[in-house]
Formats: C-alpha cells, sequence, structure tokens
C-alpha cells in the first residue's frame, strides 16, 4: 500500500497516466487504422471526451480533500491537480483543433461559429486557456493568493458551459454529461454540507458544557 | 426405468434381439468414439463458436440478389461509398449510440429471417407475411445507386437493392381517406441493448405523405451492394428516400400502416426543432448545432474538408414539385 501510494505521488505517474490516454484513444487509433469509417470525426468525438472526463476529474479533487482529509490516496492525488488541469485545456484545444480540420475549410469553420452550441465550447475553452495559462507559481506570486483562487473559481463556470456543451452534442441523449454532473454535483453538495457542518460545530464546541476539555480545532 | 448402455460389443446381439430399441452392430457406436464424444462436441462446439467471431461475410451467407442496375438511377461520374464503410458506420441507435456499435452488437444471434411483415391500416389489401414471400410478391428486385445525406452533415453512395415502395404501395391498395404512410420498425428489447434504454420512445417509427411514398424514388431495399442487407444496415427490409435526411429511412421494418392523420416520427417527437416531419435535405435550413451547407463524405480521405450539400440531396427534379408553394424553412 505503501509502495502504491508512493508511486501514485509521483509527477511522473500522473503525467503518464494523462498523455497515455491521449496515446491510447488518439495516437494508437490512428497507426493501426482503429478510427473507422469517418476518422475525423472519431477524433473530434475521443479528444472532447478525453477533456471533459479530465476537467471532471480535476474538479472532484479539492471536494474530495475537504471530505476525505486524512485519506493517504486523496491526498497523493490531489498533489496532481495543476497537471490534471492543464491536460484538461490541452485536450480541449486539440478537440477545438480537430473540429477545425473536420469543418475543412473557412467558409465551413466560419458558418459553424454562428451556432450557440459551438460558441458554449468555445467559450468554455477560453476560460480552461486563461486557467492553463496561469497554473504556475510565478502567476499565483504576482496575482496573490486571493485573486488567484477568485480567478481559479471560474472552472466551475466552464465546467458547467462544457457539460452543457456535451450534453446537447448528442441527439437526444446526454450520457456522458448526465454521469459528470451527478458525480460533481453530489461531491459539490457533499462538501459545501461538511464544511457547513463544521462551521456549525466549531461554536458549539467552544461553548460546550464540558468546557476546557475541548480543544481547538 | 434406466436404459442399460451395451458397451461390450463381443456379446452376440441376439441377446436382446426381441427389446424395440435393439441395434444391430453395425449401428453401435464404437467404444473408442463413445468414450471420445465430449472430444468431438468440444472441438465442434469450439469450430461453432469460432464462426460466430468471424465478421458476417466471412461465414457462409446468403446468396446474391442477382438483380441488375435500373439505369436511370446510375448516378454518373459519382463515387460509391466503399462495402466495408457503408457496413461499418452505421446510426442504427436501437444497438448503440456510437456508429462502430451495430455491427457488431447487432450480429450476436439476433435473427433477421423469418421476418413477418405487417401491411396495414386503411387499405383494401392488408397482409402479414414473411420477408421473403412479400418479396416474390412485390419483386422483381433492382439495384439503384442513392446519394445519401445524414442529418450530422455526412454523405454516402449507396448501391441499393430493393423495389420502389409505389409498387408496394399499389399491392395494397390503400383507401381514398388514406393521406399518409406510417413505418415502425421491429420492438425487441430482449435483444436489443439500445431499446432497453427510456431514452427514446422506441419502436422507431417514421411517416410519408403518400404523395411521396408513390415518388419514383421512394424505394424498399432488402440488400446492398448486391447482398442482402446486413443487420447493422437494416436487415431485412428498410426503407430508403434519398431526398430526406437518413434518419427517414427506417431500418427494420416490421409494420407499414396506411393512416388518415400525420403519424408522429421518433426524432420528430424527441427534438421537434431540430428534426421535422418532412426533413428534406435542404442547405438552406440549418441544424440548430450546425449548417447543412456542406457535408464530409465518407471515405474521401482525412484532409478532404466538406463537399456542398445538394438541394433535395440533388434530386430537386424528382421531388421538388411535391413541395410546390411549401414554405420549406417552416415546414423543415
Amino acid at each position: 500500500m505503501n509502495l502504491v501510494l508512493k508511486v501514485l505521488e509521483k509527477k511522473i505517474f500522473a503525467l503518464a497516466v494523462l498523455v497515455g490516454v491521449g496515446i491510447w484513444l488518439l495516437v494508437i487509433p490512428v497507426f493501426i487504422g482503429a478510427l473507422g469509417a469517418n476518422p475525423l470525426e472519431k477524433l473530434l468525438h475521443q479528444s472532447g471526451e478525453i477533456a471533459i472526463w479530465t476537467l471532471g476529474a480535476v474538479l472532484s479533487l479539492s471536494p474530495l480533500r475537504v471530505l476525505f482529509p486524512r485519506s493517504r490516496l486523496v491526498n497523493a492525488l490531489n498533489r496532481h491537480r495543476r497537471i490534471v488541469g492543464v491536460s484538461a485545456c490541452v485536450y480541449g484545444l486539440m478537440h477545438f483543433g480537430f473540429h477545425l480540420l473536420y469543418e475543412g475549410d473557412a467558409q465551413a469553420i466560419a458558418r459553424s461559429f454562428s451556432k450557440p452550441f459551438i460558441w458554449v465550447g468555445l467559450a468554455g475553452l477560453s476560460i480552461l486557456v486563461i486557467l492553463a495559462l496561469t497554473s504556475n507559481n510565478l502567476s499565483i506570486r504576482k496575482l496573490g493568493g486571493r485573486n488567484w483562487k477568485r480567478l481559479h473559481r471560474l472552472a466551475y463556470l466552464a465546467a458547467a458551459l462544457l457539460i452543457y456543451h456535451q450534453a446537447i452534442a448528442g441527439k437526444g441523449h446526454w450520457q456522458i454529461a448526465r454521469w459528470l454532473l451527478l458525480a460533481l454535483a453530489s461531491l459539490q453538495i457533499a462538501r459545501v454540507t461538511k464544511t457547513a457542518l463544521m462551521k456549525l460545530r466549531r461554536p458549539s464546541r467552544t461553548m460546550s458544557i464540558f468546557g476546557a476539555a475541548t480543544s481547538p480545532p | 426405468m434406466e436404459r442399460p448402455i451395451s458397451v461390450d460389443t463381443q456379446k452376440p446381439h441376439t441377446r436382446c434381439a426381441h427389446y424395440e430399441w435393439d441395434l444391430p452392430d453395425s449401428a453401435v457406436t464404437p467404444v473408442a468414439h463413445y468414450l471420445r464424444r465430449r472430444e468431438f462436441l468440444r472441438v465442434f462446439g469450439l469450430g461453432l463458436a469460432a464462426s460466430a467471431l468471424l465478421p458476417p461475410g466471412v461465414r457462409a451467407g446468403p446468396p446474391e440478389l442477382n438483380d441488375s442496375l435500373n439505369p436511370s438511377y446510375k448516378l454518373d461520374g459519382v463515387k460509391l461509398t466503399p462495402e466495408d464503410l457503408v457496413t461499418t458506420y452505421n446510426n442504427f441507435y436501437e444497438w448503440g449510440l456510437a456508429k462502430d456499435q451495430p455491427k457488431d452488437l447487432a450480429n450476436r444471434g439476433w435473427k433477421t429471417r423469418p421476418w413477418p411483415v405487417e401491411i396495414g391500416g386503411l387499405c383494401v389489401n392488408p397482409h402479414k407475411l414473411d420477408i421473403d414471400e412479400l418479396i416474390r410478391l412485390v419483386g422483381p428486385v433492382e439495384r439503384r445507386n442513392y446519394r445519401h445525406r445524414c442529418v450530422e452533415a455526412w454523405s454516402m453512395v449507396i448501391p441499393w437493392d430493393g423495389f420502389p415502395l409505389a409498387r408496394l404501395v399499389d399491392f395494397a391498395k390503400p383507401k381514398p381517406e388514406a393521406k399518409y404512410v406510417k413505418f415502425t420498425s421491429f420492438y425487441d428489447p430482449a435483444n436489443c441493448p439500445g431499446q432497453r434504454s427510456n431514452d427514446f420512445p422506441w419502436p422507431y417509427t417514421e411517416g410519408l405523405t403518400m404523395e411521396e411514398a408513390r415518388n419514383e424514388l421512394a424505394f424498399i431495399a432488402v440488400g446492398l451492394y448486391g447482398k442482402p442487407l446486413r443487420n447493422q444496415n437494416g436487415a431485412p427490409i428498410r426503407l430508403v428516400v434519398p431526398w430526406k435526411y437518413g434518419f427517414k429511412s427506417v431500418k427494420s421494418l416490421a409494420k407499414i400502416e396506411f393512416v388518415a392523420e400525420q403519424p408522429g416520427t421518433l426524432w420528430n417527437q424527441l427534438a421537434p426543432n431540430e428534426y421535422g416531419f418532412y426533413a428534406n435535405v435542404n442547405p438552406n435550413v440549418d441544424h440548430p448545432r450546425w449548417s447543412q451547407k456542406s457535408e464530409r463524405v465518407i471515405g474521401a480521405g482525412f484532409f478532404s474538408g466538406k463537399q456542398p450539400t445538394l438541394m433535395f440531396n440533388g434530386y430537386e427534379k424528382q421531388v421538388a414539385h411535391l413541395y410546390a408553394g411549401m414554405d420549406l424553412r417552416k415546414n423543415f
């Protein structure tokens, strides 16, 4: 178990998983000819799905840390938040690139930009780009911790936009968005509930009838 | 009573000659074979299982249809979509949402022969008959190369084998009050993973006006590329309406009815703002999420870009009169 945690904590492990998914779903299929009859469409869809799942992963890390502060597994994974978030952005940019290739020419691309479906995706992606560009220690110092945190709360707005983009991408079904929304919403609700309960408990502890027996949290 | 199994071939068979189940020695399975019977089952069974894993084309399939191309529907100068792409890229949500799922999931023992077809509603000559009898009665089968334009903005060119829908309509003899034809696909959630989902109002239904159904282009396909339809392409019998988006062309038809009112159709019920009843291919009326001005040609290659979409998918001459005076933006 200790060994597993040690591996999970390693930066190279996170990087291998995040790059590996792309190699497995976007690179190998090209070389073994497993993309099917409409290869660019497949790449377009797969890259978008990797991006939205990766974004879902990074957004579940901090609620998990609040819910399970002592879990070594959760803490090990939380070390990788930056690289997971940046990966979501990189896969999102690839998805956008495949969209441009799929449309093929300037006119078709321009026509695609007339659709709210595309705007919503682009708006979400733009936020991810801003967040990725400021995902470094220098930016945190320059902005100040508090401002940086405020800025990076935009990740939730990006998630809302991109889950909506994913939900309406399918014809009459929204399988991925449904599961993602369910998972992220329950994690957030659990986190907010726990934080609120802790706040409620704290004053009652200091005023406890057992008096001095309680210790500060 | 337990039936004695004699493996002792030395004993004269006359001993029990009066039993009705008595056999001559020649009919007795040699001991060595008897003892190896499970091995045979295993080998034979493995062979059967292995043959089920082979792609459908490799198995001893149904015979060629032996029809010939109708020269009026040759589509000069247009390249046919390779057969392996037509049979591996299918929107058939009954078998899954991904286009490469139907080719696998629809071929795991799903039987499309025998296949009863019901012809009913407001007609003089209702029928319930097997697909092969229907082909015999309404045939002969001919070949037509048709453009196929999906509402998702991709396209193919497919050599279908079948007969004009008009011939089936004449066969059924609709009554004068029949104004529409309603097409219903099969309902088999036990076999069909997609039909176990509540996301869609199964079974798949579609409809045409009587004039559309009688148009020379409206076609009933029972094969493609000269072979009976593969399960993933809508075996054993499907509709093909080449001037409309692909979702109008119902696969695996179970019922054809003549009705007085415009029938509800699956996609129109699900998203009326995206999929109209008419669903004519029209480059000037966009889908809310994408332009219909151009289409990706399946098989054209990675960097091919898109080609312009034609009004009524290039069949304006044959069908434009059906919609004379109609606002096609409203009746999309």
